[in-house]
């Protein structure tokens, strides 16, 4: 079915591929900038990641004007300032993020800083305030599953008010985001695991969601493709690069899906059991996704694009012996047996149970936070409390 | 060609008419609805009193405007010009038009970038329930269909009675206000 209407905006340059980091510091100077601080956490920097930037930089004639390697997990208003501080005094003049979700979403709040001036976060809090481009900025993912280094958003925790604040622009996007394998190389198997089924659930989401569109129908399916061909491959040889260039390429694709046709209620429950549970979101999304996609087949709302993306899921000789009306449900089963296979090689869990973390009491109000998230418009198939409740007790044993 | 401008005025006209006259229903019917339906009372019971809540379309109206009161329920305010806590901006008034006349639900107007939230989301996706619930009292079942991704399980007396009283409050609202005016 085609649809009436529909946007669709990347501006981001994708570099991806062996030694793609070696092309920063010609990215740096057709942008007319040499002088860029970097942004990172601690793991990142202790796992020595950080350096094939550096030197990678310095080889190509850029220095660092300084390294900022204290991004917490959940960063805040105070580290964004911080950071800001640390810009202005080394004279920095763009901004290079190398880590995950927390890392991205502070480096994109300091440039709304040190391009607008000022220490006041919270005026530029909302959807397009922004009205001008930032400074430069590259974003170099270090792991495979949010897709943030193509997403025109950010969440900073204002401590002091209690409050996270919510950030939407199109000048939040980087100018580039650096794909390279050797960033992910050396992911544990659970990160791996949670990371990449993250990226799957951005895929499905966006494909079966009430804003799929032509164009982001086409990454989320091949997004999907990479994800199924390449992961069970790289939790058996986590060192093989071409395998992790292949998952990290579709983390970007989904991103770039998602963010243009939004997500659906696997996301609201995943938002609200992260923040009620605090649980990784990787993992959040593994756990909602099958029984998500069967409450919506059951209100007859996904069946034909759930059925069609049985192909990248499968395979083709699955696909082509499931009869068309089965495919839907298959493609379930084959999330199922994904997820089976995750949960034989590195634990990650299945159900609400096996996290060991959640109780059933929590059930309630878990559906109650998920009934406010944003992403629960975008669900193909309306969902109230008492349903939403249905498919928590679903993911709680999986009976 | 003169012909077909002052066609295309015509219904240009008609349409910011239609949003315009339909801006004041739907706001007087939350009122009415929210002084009446457990549902929507729970709905807004997650805002402070004195919550604002508006709808305008780009780039300067028509538009309607309720603030919470201190029973919980929805007062509409006869001026929208002022800012609003939460407010849902409608691109166009093409949109509008779409959206109130049923062509297309809230929700396919939010996923097809019709509109643009300032404000809580939270809020947002609580008011775009609370349209829905609505909707699915004052309008016919088949074009509720189509304005609400699904029709709420709601018996027919239940509709009737609730719809008539919407109605009702509504078109008393509006007399008042006259009456007021003149």
């Amino acid at each position: 079915m085609s649809k009436g209407y529909y946007e669709f905006f990347c501006p981001v340059k994708v570099i991806a591929g062996e030694a793609a980091l070696e092309h920063i510091p010609f990215e740096l100077s057709a942008l007319g900038v040499s002088n860029p601080l970097m942004i990172t956490d601690k793991g990142v920097r202790g796992a020595g990641l950080s350096d094939y930037v550096i030197t990678a930089c310095s080889e190509g004639g850029v220095e660092m004007a300084s390294i900022f390697d204290d991004v917490p997990p959940d960063s805040s208003t105070e580290v964004v300032r911080n950071i800001a501080a640390v810009y202005r005094e080394q004279g920095a003049d763009s901004i290079i993020a190398v880590g995950g979700g927390s890392v991205i979403d502070t480096a994109k709040a300091v440039n709304i800083l040190v391009s607008e001036g000022g220490d006041n976060l919270a005026k530029y809090s909302g959807a397009g305030v922004l009205k001008r481009p930032l400074k430069p900025f590259f974003v170099i993912p270090t792991t495979a599953g949010t897709g943030s280094e193509v997403t025109s958003v950010a969440v900073i925790a204002d401590r002091k008010k209690g409050v996270k604040l919510p950030f939407g622009s199109p000048f939040l996007l980087p100018n580039a985001a650096i794909i390279d394998p050797r960033m992910t190389l050396t992911l544990p198997a659970h990160i791996t695991a949670a990371t990449a089924m993250d990226a799957l659930t951005h895929a499905v989401e966006a494909y079966t969601c009430m804003a799929k569109n032509p164009l982001s129908d086409a990454y989320a399916f091949s997004a999907v493709k990479k994800i199924s061909e390449h992961l069970l491959e790289v939790m058996e040889n986590p060192k093989d690069p071409q395998g992790r260039l292949e998952l990290a390429q579709a983390s970007t694709m989904a991103g770039i899906a998602f963010s243009n046709s939004m997500v659906g209620l696997v996301h609201a429950l995943g938002h609200a059991l992260g923040v009620i549970c605090h649980l990784p979101h990787g993992m959040c999304m593994s756990l909602f996704l099958p029984y998500v996609l069967e409450y919506n087949l059951r209100k007859g709302k996904i069946r034909e694009p759930l059925a069609e993306l049985l192909l990248p899921l499968a395979g083709a000789r699955v696909y082509a012996n499931t009869p068309p009306e089965q495919r839907a449900r298959r493609a379930v089963a084959a999330i199922r047996e994904l997820r089976d296979e995750l949960f034989e090689r590195c634990k990650l869990p299945r159900t609400l149970k096996e996290t060991g973390k959640v109780s059933l009491d929590l059930l309630p109000k878990i559906a109650d936070v998920a009934m406010d998230d944003g992403s629960i418009i975008f669900n193909p198939a309306e969902a109230d409390f008492e349903e939403v409740l249905e498919v928590l007790k679903s993911a709680w044993d999986d009976m | 060609m003169r012909i077909q401008q002052l066609k295309s005025q015509a219904i240009s006209r008609a349409k910011r008419l239609y949003v315009a006259t339909m801006m004041q229903v739907v706001g007087r019917a939350l009122q009415a609805i929210s002084q009446e339906d457990n549902e929507i009372q729970r709905e807004l019971s997650a805002f402070p009193e004195n919550f604002t809540f508006a709808m305008k379309v780009l780039p300067a109206g028509p538009g309607l405007m309720l603030r919470k009161a201190a029973d919980g329920s929805f007062i509409f305010l006869s001026d929208s010009d002022g800012e609003a806590d939460l407010t849902i901006y409608i691109k166009h008034i093409e949109h509008a038009f779409r959206m109130l006349s049923f062509q297309e639900s809230t929700a396919t107007a939010f996923a097809n970038d019709r509109m643009v939230v300032d404000g809580d989301i939270s809020s947002a996706v609580r008011m775009v329930r609370a349209l829905n619930r609505l909707e699915a009292f004052i309008l016919p079942k088949l074009v509720a269909e189509m304005a609400i991704k699904e029709y709420p399980s709601i018996t027919l007396p239940e509709k009737l009675i609730q719809g008539a009283r919407i109605y009702l409050r509504v078109a008393t609202n509006f007399l008042s206000e006259q009456r007021k005016a003149a």
